[in-house]
């Protein structure tokens, strides 16, 4: 911070002399103070979560969702300032529908990313417009089954292969697909993640990420449990605010096995309150007085 | 000139990642008179008081009818407020046209939202200097929705702003576990009582002075039927400010045992 | 070789003349596709008590050559319309492809807000009449099945033109000669029989009317696709059926149908 006031930071894509943006880094400023989000990738699907702090006593409970569906197969978050979340959102949805209209597909979840890196790239070239004040935690599924050809009407040829490849036609499983998980700074810089965390409480969340071992390629948590490993690091990121009273939001993607058919959607209201019982429960300061109070919290967060 | 230099344009972050330019044009929200919103598991309601220029003059229009199931009470610019719902009545009526269907509140919210947010990133622009509370009602039943210059859009079960604001929020605060269960009635006292508390001491609620908006569903025979938006001006306010008046001193007791009936 | 880039590559202007560009400034006016390749026939629906049944055969024409035989002409929305395509079957993937991206848009928030089969229906009817008024229409015709506002079964039609209409049976293309004098025997009444119609009633009409249209409908095939919309908002849909109990005898009574040809 030491360049303040010299001038180099009044203006956007403009670089100060030891080569910095920033405009780029007051941006990520406004995402350090944001509520926290998370997204954990397992092998069986990808679960988002965020801590959204009650500013109000009047906000209506269990509405102003902030986990938005960019597509069927597509969740985004993000943290910092809400509008400019709203705007990345849409612009994501543009994206997954117009890849639809050119390729006729669903826009894989890589390609996505890149095209939001992009966009948010975009924002840090002009000095006309100003960064995008948030980070972007995007989760998704590739599907690994055949997808329809576009406009199929029929099954196709009933003998023969029919242009279609078998497993046995190349004499191994054919694998396709997979989850896929990516986070997008205000620079416009994106990397995908195992376990992904921004906002306050990133710290403490990310080291709690990292004890679950998420990239070693013999883990095997599920997505129950990671269901369960997102309501508690919410809970245990919460720990340093924890004047504040918060919701938590939840949702997932499955693999088209998996309950949620390859969807983006909210974590079902069972699993949610279990995963919010259990994450309560691991907390240090925990007293079963904690518990009925938090039946009741459960309740208005879901409404 | 400036209080600093970061405040000049709308696309500069301050060090501490803050745009100054719309925390300025927060400031013009609260330079309007107070509006009131809040609702109930059947209605909607919108309750502003109005400003004159002069003795003489017309008083300012503070709540606009957008469409049978939707309106919106404005604090601050008053034209800006205008664009925005010229804008949300052309939506609106979109709706109908093409799919028959009256526009979801959150969705029509949604749009002057992301409307206020281009203006918050793009240079040669200014933020609105408008708040916006905005009641309907659709299939999920009736809404509120705050709308700040920023582009920030909140469902709430109450609200106020606009100058003063504070002791009507105050007001829906301590009353808050009431609203659910009131009836049209009840909910347009409570709406006006909030905003007798945002008065200044010498001034008081009149006929002139008072706009409500108002809609909901009644249900007959479980089913359920629109009650349109319905704007009260004039002397069609006079019983309504009576009956927020003659119980005063009765409502206490009366809401009370109303809350004890609900929570058994 | 010579000096201009933009001639590199091109006939010589002294060897073949000048380039003939009067193709381009043709006079006559822009056009559209005006008429259907590969069609699809008749669409019947029928509403009864709790619901509404719609069907439609399983075979796509390329004028009189039975050139697909297995496309599916209904298409489900949201998991509680059912749409019915008849005639042009781009048209028709077309269509749904913009349902698709309907539906998608429509499921952005997470509850509530779906468009029911009305609001289906008052927008394809828009789409139809936006086409045609821009001299490039679709060419459909459509049934759609499910709910309306208040939950009761909705049947309706929607044209290449735009024109909507709406009764207690519907049916398209020959269907709409063939099929529907006798569907409408289901409901002397109009609206007013629908309460006496059940289920098993509808659904016997409507397989009966395949089967006459399959009889004397030469672009229509045995095998067909038949949903049922309940009130409960649920779809039943198969859409591998044959025809079942086919008589022929009435054939040889007919000059020109069969062997006998004048």
């Amino acid at each position: 911070m030491t360049s303040i006031g010299t001038g180099y930071d009044l203006s956007n894509s403009v670089f100060s002399p030891d080569g910095r943006n920033f405009q780029v880094e007051y941006a990520v400023k406004a995402v350090e103070n944001g509520g926290t989000c998370i997204g954990i990738r397992c092998k069986e699907g990808v679960v988002l979560a965020v801590e959204k702090i009650i500013v109000s006593k009047l906000l209506k409970p269990g509405a102003n969702k902030r986990i938005a569906t960019v597509d069927r197969n597509v969740g985004i978050v993000t943290s910092g300032l809400l509008p400019d979340g709203r705007h990345l959102t849409s612009r994501a949805r543009d994206e997954a529908s117009s890849w639809r209209r050119t390729y006729k597909s669903p826009i894989p979840i890589n390609a996505l990313a890149g095209r939001l890196g992009g966009y948010v790239q975009a924002y840090t070239l002009y000095s006309s417009v100003r960064p995008f004040g948030v980070t972007a935690i995007m989760g998704g599924w590739d599907t690994e089954g055949e997808l329809e050809v576009d406009g199929q009407v029929g099954t196709g040829p009933t003998s023969g292969g029919g242009g279609k490849i078998n497993d046995h036609d190349i004499g191994e499983k054919i694998s396709r697909g997979g989850p896929g998980l990516y986070m997008i700074e205000p620079s416009g810089q994106y990397w995908g993640y195992y376990g992904a965390a921004t906002g306050k409480g990133r710290q403490a969340a990310k080291s709690e990420l990292e004890k679950l071992d998420l990239a070693s390629p013999t883990n095997n948590l599920t997505l129950n449990e990671a269901v369960k490993e997102a309501a508690r690091i919410i809970y245990v990121a919460h720990e340093d605010s924890k004047d504040k009273e918060f919701e938590l939001e939840m949702t997932w993607i499955s693999h088209e096995g998996g309950p949620t058919k390859g969807r983006h959607e909210e974590v079902p209201k069972e699993l949610f309150d279990a995963a919010v019982k259990a994450a309560k429960k691991a907390m240090p300061e925990y007293d079963d007085s904690d518990d009925e109070q938090g039946e009741e919290g459960g309740d208005q967060m879901q409404e | 000139m400036f209080r600093n230099n970061y405040d000049n344009d709308s696309v500069t972050f301050s060090p501490q990642g803050r745009i100054f330019q719309v925390e300025y044009a927060q400031e013009a929200v609260k330079q309007g008179s107070v509006v009131v919103g809040l609702v109930s598991k059947t209605h909607a309601v919108l309750v502003a008081l109005k400003r004159n220029a002069e003795e003489l003059s017309s008083y300012q229009k503070k709540v606009i009818a957008i469409d049978d199931h939707l309106g919106l009470s404005l604090a601050g610019l008053a034209s800006d407020a205008r664009v925005l719902s010229n804008f949300m009545k052309q939506q609106s009526l979109a709706s109908k046209m093409t799919y028959g269907r009256p526009i979801p509140v959150e969705r029509i919210v949604g749009m002057i939202g992301d409307r206020a947010q281009t203006n918050t990133q793009q240079y040669g622009r200014r933020p609105y200097g408008v708040g916006l509370l905005v009641a309907g009602i659709d299939e999920l039943g009736p809404h509120l929705f705050e709308f700040q210059p920023s582009g920030m859009t909140q469902e709430m079960l109450a609200c106020a702003i606009g100058a003063r604001s504070q002791m009507a929020r105050t007001y829906l605060e301590r009353h808050l576990d009431e609203f659910a269960e009131c009836d049209r009635d009840e909910l347009l006292k409570h709406g006006l009582r909030a905003l007798k508390e945002s008065l200044a001491q010498d001034k008081e609620l009149t006929v002139d002075n008072t706009s409500v908006g108002v809609v909901g569903s009644t249900s007959t025979d479980g089913k359920k039927k629109l009650e349109n938006f319905k704007l009260y001006d004039g002397q069609e306010i006079a019983p309504l400010l009576e009956a927020s008046l003659e119980t005063t001193g009765t409502t206490e007791g009366e809401t009370a045992g109303d809350a004890m009936e609900t929570d058994s | 070789m010579n000096h201009f880039p933009q001639a590199w590559g091109r006939p010589r202007d002294d060897i073949y003349g000048p380039y003939d560009s009067s193709h381009l400034h043709s006079s006559l006016p822009q056009s559209h596709t005006q008429s259907p390749a590969v069609t699809g026939t008749s669409v019947l629906g029928v509403k009864f008590k709790d619901g509404v049944v719609i069907a439609a055969d399983n075979l796509a024409s390329y004028g009189s050559l039975a050139r697909f035989t297995d496309v599916k002409r209904l298409r489900t929305f949201a998991g509680t319309s059912v749409i019915g395509f008849g005639g042009d079957v781009s048209d028709m993937q077309y269509l749904d492809r913009l349902l698709q991206s309907l539906d998608i848009r429509e499921n952005y928030s997470s509850h509530g807000h779906s468009l029911n089969a009305k609001n289906l229906h008052t927008y394809l009817a828009k789409i139809f009449y936006k086409r045609r008024s821009d001299f490039n229409p679709l060419w459909n015709n459509v049934l759609v099945a499910g709910l309306d506002d208040e939950g009761k079964p909705f049947l309706s039609q929607a044209d290449l033109l735009g024109t909507t209409f709406s009764a207690p049976t519907l049916a398209t293309g020959f269907g709409a000669h063939l099929a529907q004098p006798l569907l409408r025997r289901l409901v002397p009444h109009d609206e007013g029989s629908v309460k006496d119609v059940t289920r098993e009633m509808a659904i016997d009409a409507v397989k009966e009317c395949m089967k006459v249209l399959f009889y004397r409908d030469a672009r229509s095939s045995d095998r067909y696709s038949i949903a049922v919309v309940t009130k409960e908002g649920e779809i039943e849909m198969k859409e591998d059926e044959k025809l079942e109990g086919q008589s022929w005898a009435f054939a040889d009574m007919i000059r020109g149908y069969g062997t006998q040809v004048n």
